[in-house]
């Protein structure tokens, strides 16, 4: 009798053989989505900023190897504290400069408030440490530009990365090739949500600390929801689509939390692509329904990604047959079946691992972001998948959307933006 | 005096919150930032996710030292701990013997001798290496496992509690699935917050509660294993499994706990629902202000420092 596992590798033989590859194509190389679990070199890291952000980071760092968190920066003694709890061999300061003046720390991740990012960026590249930048990489278009500018000025010498995790994802990478490579057919729209029932509000008995907290409901320095979700959403977005918006429509509401706050809870906007396409945007502080998620809608078949690069396919009943997907996992969501895209089937099969199931070894999004910029310390300096050009675009996005959202208007993109010089 | 009330599923149940201060809107950041501190640990605990830090020790541990984070050696610390302290008693190793006795879905079936040998072999914190200055865990045996679910709550509320105090909070009761209570101070104009414990699993709203436990500072927790059995040859073996025997005993049906920690109440309830008297002596008084409570069924019920609701039950009540 043939199992199903065996049957799965005659089959995808088979369908190399019949032409129909494109099964085998969008598996990424195994030796992304599973490195090996030691590295040659050893990186230093200085970490600025110990909020919620900085915590994942740090506890992410742990399991990244050859990364050692070394020292840890934050402004406020209460995190320091809770950094001498988490990390007592880590030193700590109060003054990101005297992290910056320590020549043993070769590498600074930058997990601030965004509008303090700048000066920070700035400081640490002038020091000649290598960046990482969390996104947005800033909260105004001419800080963006200037980081840029920078990060370009160095570029042979110093690595800068942004926080644009999705695009480190083998996850994301091997739908991309997926999607780019047709299988959906023609792309007739895109949607994107971000749901989650929550006040953004900080507290703190320290009422300075208050402020300084609740930087995300400061109209001066905020980008609200599109700078804190809809960017990530947008930048996997004009990735896969190959093309950036040209203009953006915006609505926002105060619909769930009347506390005097003036950065909308809840946001709608329409971005308008090259293509003719366009792509749909919500998100919302009020309600949890449904979660985050994004849809790729095209004439044979629809790809949605949820749970942080967890992909599926539904196809229209009169799309063409693609082969393997006859044994792959289906996924029930109400009355729609979603076959599963896993990153990785054939090497979970060469590990005797159920190549449906999905895959026990994967790591976070962040985690393939952190790996990717400590290989950087090993085989570059070369430009990060997210590297200061595409922090540029994907800044330039959040701000004009949100702008559009705060002015409920249509506002047009100048391509200028986009770029340098 | 405001009141806000949260909730949050997480960690296979239900954790909620209520709140007193003068703002509500103050109140409720708290409340959230203590909530979002609990799905974060659930991330790291969780026995079910790959990624988590039990997951990937469970996967890896018996190749090589897996490093963890500062929070989770340090509960793992505190588990070893607790296994000392209780004989044996509390252990975080159980899951194989609880998967052979069919306790984790079905209902409970007599394993086989091969299955159960098998099993044993795997179970025993002597299988566990905690390197400290690595911040690592490895297995000395291939097969074994730690699930933190008998601690992992315990341990989200005493750090959710410290959360809710770094923001100025002051009166605060929170629990997880109602096992797992920690209460900061009390409602204004009471003494305490006034936690019922049932009489048993048919217990109805309404009915004479089996104690009422003052809470305030402190955590409470409790181990039940209400009418649970399955029967072979005539006897009746209840869910319970002592990890030293390997097998169900005719222990406890609830145990409760009252302790500064909330993870220490956890693992100690855990425990208890499966000591034998001289053992719950010799561990309980290791302990400070220690209050407990064991219903033993039919055969009555132990209280220390904990007021039944009606003394006639009593089998050695100390005052």
């Amino acid at each position: 009798m043939i199992s199903r596992r065996d049957f799965l590798k005659t089959s995808t033989s088979a369908a190399s053989l019949l032409g129909l590859s494109r099964a085998v194509e969008i598996r990424p190389d195994p030796a992304l989505v599973h490195p090996r679990p030691t590295s040659d070199i050893e990186v230093n890291i200085g970490l600025i900023g110990y909020g919620p952000r900085g915590r994942e980071i740090a506890s992410t760092l742990q399991r990244v190897p050859g990364a050692h968190l070394v020292a840890i920066c934050d402004n406020y003694a209460t995190m320091l504290r809770r950094a001498q709890r988490d990390y007592p061999e880590a030193s700590r300061h109060e003054d990101y400069r005297a992290l910056l003046d320590n020549p043993d720390i070769q590498a600074v991740i930058v997990a601030t408030p965004t509008h303090l990012h700048k000066d920070i960026a700035l400081s640490a590249l002038d020091a000649g440490k290598n960046v990482y930048c969390e996104a947005p990489m800033a909260s105004s278009i001419e800080d963006a530009r200037t980081m840029a500018a920078a990060a370009r000025a160095v570029v042979d010498e110093q690595v800068f990365q942004v926080g644009q995790q999705n695009r480190s994802n083998p996850q994301h990478r091997s739908v991309f090739q997926f999607i780019r490579s047709g299988a959906i057919g023609r792309p007739a729209m895109a949607r994107a949500q971000w749901h989650r029932r929550e006040s953004w509000r900080r507290t703190s008995p320290n009422q300075q600390r208050v402020q300084a907290l609740n930087w995300r409901l400061d109209p001066n320095v905020s980008i609200g929801l599109m700078g804190e979700h809809g960017i990530h959403q947008m930048d996997v977005a004009y990735w896969v689509l190959g093309a950036l918006p040209q203009a953006v429509s915006g609505f926002g509401q105060i619909m769930a939390w009347q506390d005097d706050r003036e950065v909308p809870d809840t946001v709608q906007a329409m971005f308008e692509f090259p293509s003719g396409m366009n792509m749909m945007f919500d998100a919302t502080l009020a309600s949890s329904f449904d979660d985050a998620y994004e849809a790729y809608y095209g004439t044979d078949s629809t790809i949605l990604f949820r749970d942080r690069g967890k992909a599926w396919m539904f196809k229209e009943v009169d799309a063409p047959m693609l082969g393997w997907e006859v044994y792959a996992r289906k996924d029930k969501f109400y009355k729609e079946t979603g076959i599963a895209l896993l990153a990785n089937a054939t090497q979970l099969d060469a590990q005797n691992q159920d190549p449906t199931e999905d895959d026990p070894n994967v790591e976070t999004p962040l985690w393939y972001a952190l790996k990717e910029f400590m290989d950087n310390h090993e085989f570059g300096p070369y430009p990060p998948a997210a590297d200061y050009q595409r922090g540029l675009e994907a800044t330039v996005i959040a701000i004009v959307a949100n702008n559009a959202i705060l002015q409920g208007t249509r506002l047009e993109i100048d391509p200028a933006l986009y770029t340098l010089d | 005096m405001e009141t806000v009330r949260l909730a949050l599923e997480a960690m296979a149940t239900r954790f909620e919150l209520v709140l007193y201060g003068e703002s509500v809107m103050d109140l409720r950041a708290a409340g959230e930032e203590a909530l979002a501190e609990i799905r974060r640990l659930e991330a790291v605990l969780s026995f079910y996710r790959p990624t988590s830090d039990v997951g990937r020790v469970n996967r890896s541990a018996h190749r090589q030292p897996v490093r963890v984070s500062q929070q989770t050696y340090e509960l793992l610390a505190q588990a070893a701990e607790m296994t000392a302290w209780t004989q044996g008693a509390f252990d975080i190793t159980v899951a194989p013997l609880m998967r052979c006795w069919g306790f984790v879905r079905g209902k409970g079936a007599w394993p086989e001798p091969d299955a159960l040998h098998d099993a044993r072999s795997k179970v025993g914190m002597q299988h566990v290496v905690l390197h400290r200055n690595e911040r690592a865990v490895s297995f000395l045996q291939e097969g074994a496992s730690i699930d933190l679910g008998g601690i992992g709550k315990g341990y989200a509320i005493d750090e959710a509690a410290k959360v809710l105090r770094t923001c100025g909070v002051q009166r605060a009761l929170l629990h997880g699935g109602t096992s797992s209570i920690i209460a900061l101070d009390a409602p204004p104009q009471e003494a305490a917050w006034r936690i019922a414990l049932p009489a048993s699993h048919t217990h109805a709203c309404g009915d004479p509660p089996l104690a009422v436990v003052p809470l305030k500072g402190q955590a409470l927790s409790v181990s039940a294993a209400w009418g649970k059995a399955f029967e072979k040859d005539g006897k009746s073996y209840g869910h319970v499994i002592d990890p030293r025997s390997g097998g169900p005993v005719q222990g406890a049906e609830m145990a409760a706990v009252v302790h500064d920690s909330a993870t220490t109440a956890d693992a100690l309830s855990t425990a208890l629902m499966v000591m034998t008297p001289d053992e719950r002596r010799s561990t309980t008084e290791q302990f400070d202000k220690l209050k407990l409570l064991i219903a033993y069924g039919p055969r009555g019920v132990y209280a220390e420092g904990i007021d039944l609701h009606a003394p006639a039950q009593a089998l050695h009540h100390h005052a």
